[in-house]
């Protein structure tokens, strides 16, 4: 059994510049290894490339130079299984909620054999027993980034990459959504890399949290969070985590900017 | 459904009023120069009791059919490449405008000359006016592909089969549907007119027989036929095909 789910060794990322003349550095010798099983997160501000981190590892970016690995379970380099749940959905809309995850299992090549039962198990899951037959766009937002999220755990992956995905429900909405997600992951637990720019998110969700900096990303600090699960929102040990971080973070930032 | 709708009075009210003005002027002109309306359903009537009408027109839908299928693969296929690759865009795009810009009825003329009096004169001269229009309106349609959708596909490893069948056909649903259209409704006008000039059978070569007899009353009552199955195509085939298709969207409000 491999230890690490995802290997990052000296990753560089370069945009061309909006003018069209030179590059500019996104990520600058990255280095990350995350643990099998564990739920990480990359807490940075906006802009900072934590998207394209997540797409370069999905495989949807080119990298300049640099190795990334994904490993399945049993320690296969290739055929590692990986889910997605981006910002937006992303449902194909003329496809019913369970044709959507059947597109995932049929991308992946799972036995037709086990479709209905997925479809069942995982929509059971994220709460949206009964929608089956229904269209995403019968369906709010919250409902449909629920499928989202069924969708990737349905192909049971190796690595699930979680890129702010509630960060367009409105903060309610959200907030049911994290509790909801920690109860799911009691059930299914593959490996997590989740992307924020939310500390208070992190710390709640995570039991690594990595920040990044800006211009050009780097990892500046890593941090265990070893509170126990099930976490209240309103845990003060969270709070107290949250404080420290954000200090640390401005002092930091105000180094990158000055 | 209700029988009585207050926002169908005025299509029906001018409906009425077209059928009276036409009847009041009918009656100035001889009913083979101009029939009234009453005298051409009659000829309409007459025409479809006759099994050789539908022999008639059944050749010329083969055509139209023919027609408009030959150009709507092959217009999509083009406009599909044409959106995806850079490099095949440059390649069609001065065919296209060559196409577009060409008088039809030029080729309409031309496939006689080439083709004769044959079933392929018609069918090149559909193929020929409408493929460019399919072409371009299928280019759009790919160049317009959500590309969240695209990587959500390659996250996932769909096989090139599996992206085409569930996330870019689907996309491109609205733009073949509003190609069928254009293309059904140019398809048997072009019919018409090419085999007016170079069939040996069909409704065009009808029309030329009874504008050499001059008898208007006569081509308007084939016309009006013709029309009135068109008409029937578009209501009883295509219309509850692109609801079903579109099924998934939420009804307009």
């Amino acid at each position: 059994m491999a230890s690490h789910a995802v290997v990052i060794d000296g990753l560089c990322k370069k945009f061309p510049t909006p003018s069209g003349q030179g590059e500019f550095t996104v990520i600058e010798s990255l280095s990350l290894q995350i643990a099998c099983g564990s739920f990480a997160s990359i807490v940075g501000p906006s802009g900072c490339g934590k998207s394209t981190l997540l797409n370069i590892i999905a495989g949807i970016e080119p990298r300049d130079a640099g190795e990334v690995r994904v490993q399945s379970q049993d320690g296969a380099h290739s055929g590692a299984r990986i889910g997605y749940v981006f910002q937006s959905p992303r449902l194909l809309n003329w496809l019913t909620v369970e044709d959507n995850i059947k597109f995932a299992l049929e991308a992946q090549n799972i036995g037709r054999s086990s479709w209905d039962e997925r479809v069942a198990k995982y929509l059971h899951m994220v709460g949206l027993a009964g929608q089956e037959r229904n269209f995403p766009l019968k369906l709010s937002g919250g409902m449909q980034q629920r499928v989202a999220i069924a969708r990737a755990l349905a192909i049971e992956p190796d690595i699930l990459l979680m890129d702010e995905p509630f960060s367009h429900l409105d903060e309610i909405t959200a907030r049911k959504m994290r509790v909801d997600l920690m109860q799911i992951l009691e059930h299914a637990r593959p490996t997590i890399l989740f992307v924020t720019h939310s500390l208070r998110e992190a710390v709640f969700l995570s039991e690594e949290v990595y920040m990044m900096s800006v211009k050009p990303a780097r990892i500046f600090k890593h941090l265990r969070v070893d509170i126990p699960r099930p976490r209240e929102p309103e845990d003060p040990r969270l709070f107290d985590l949250e404080k420290g971080l954000v200090k640390e973070f401005f002092a930091v930032l105000e180094q990158d900017f000055r | 459904m209700k029988l009585f709708r207050p926002e169908a009075v005025p299509g029906f009210l001018s409906a009425i009023g077209l059928l009276l003005v036409w009847t009041g002027v009918s009656l100035f002109f001889l009913p083979t120069f101009l029939p009234s309306p009453l005298a051409l359903l009659n000829q309409v009537i007459s025409i479809f009791s006759h099994a050789a009408a539908y022999l008639v027109i059944g050749k010329t839908l083969e055509r139209v059919l023919a027609g408009l299928v030959l150009s709507m693969l092959l217009g999509s296929l083009i406009g599909l490449v044409m959106g995806l690759r850079r490099s095949v865009e440059s390649f069609f795009d001065g065919w296209i405008m060559v196409l577009l810009t060409f008088p039809s009825i030029c080729w309409a003329f031309l496939a006689v000359l080439w083709f004769g009096l044959s079933d392929i004169a018609p069918i090149f001269t559909i193929v020929l006016i409408v493929l460019p229009y399919v072409a371009m309106n299928i280019w759009e349609g790919a160049k317009a592909i959500d590309k969240d959708l695209s990587d959500m596909a390659t996250v996932f490893r769909a096989p090139r089969f599996l992206f085409l069948r569930k996330v870019l056909i689907p996309q491109l649903m609205p733009y073949i549907f509003s190609s069928l259209r254009i293309s059904f409704a140019l398809s048997w006008k072009i019919a018409l007119v090419s085999e007016a000039f170079g069939a040996s059978r069909g409704v065009g070569k009808e029309l030329m027989y009874w504008f050499q007899g001059t008898r208007a009353d006569m081509m308007l009552a084939w016309g009006a036929s013709f029309m009135l199955l068109m008409v029937a195509i578009d209501a009883l085939v295509l219309r509850p095909w692109e609801n079903r298709v579109f099924s998934w969207r939420p009804a307009a409000v």
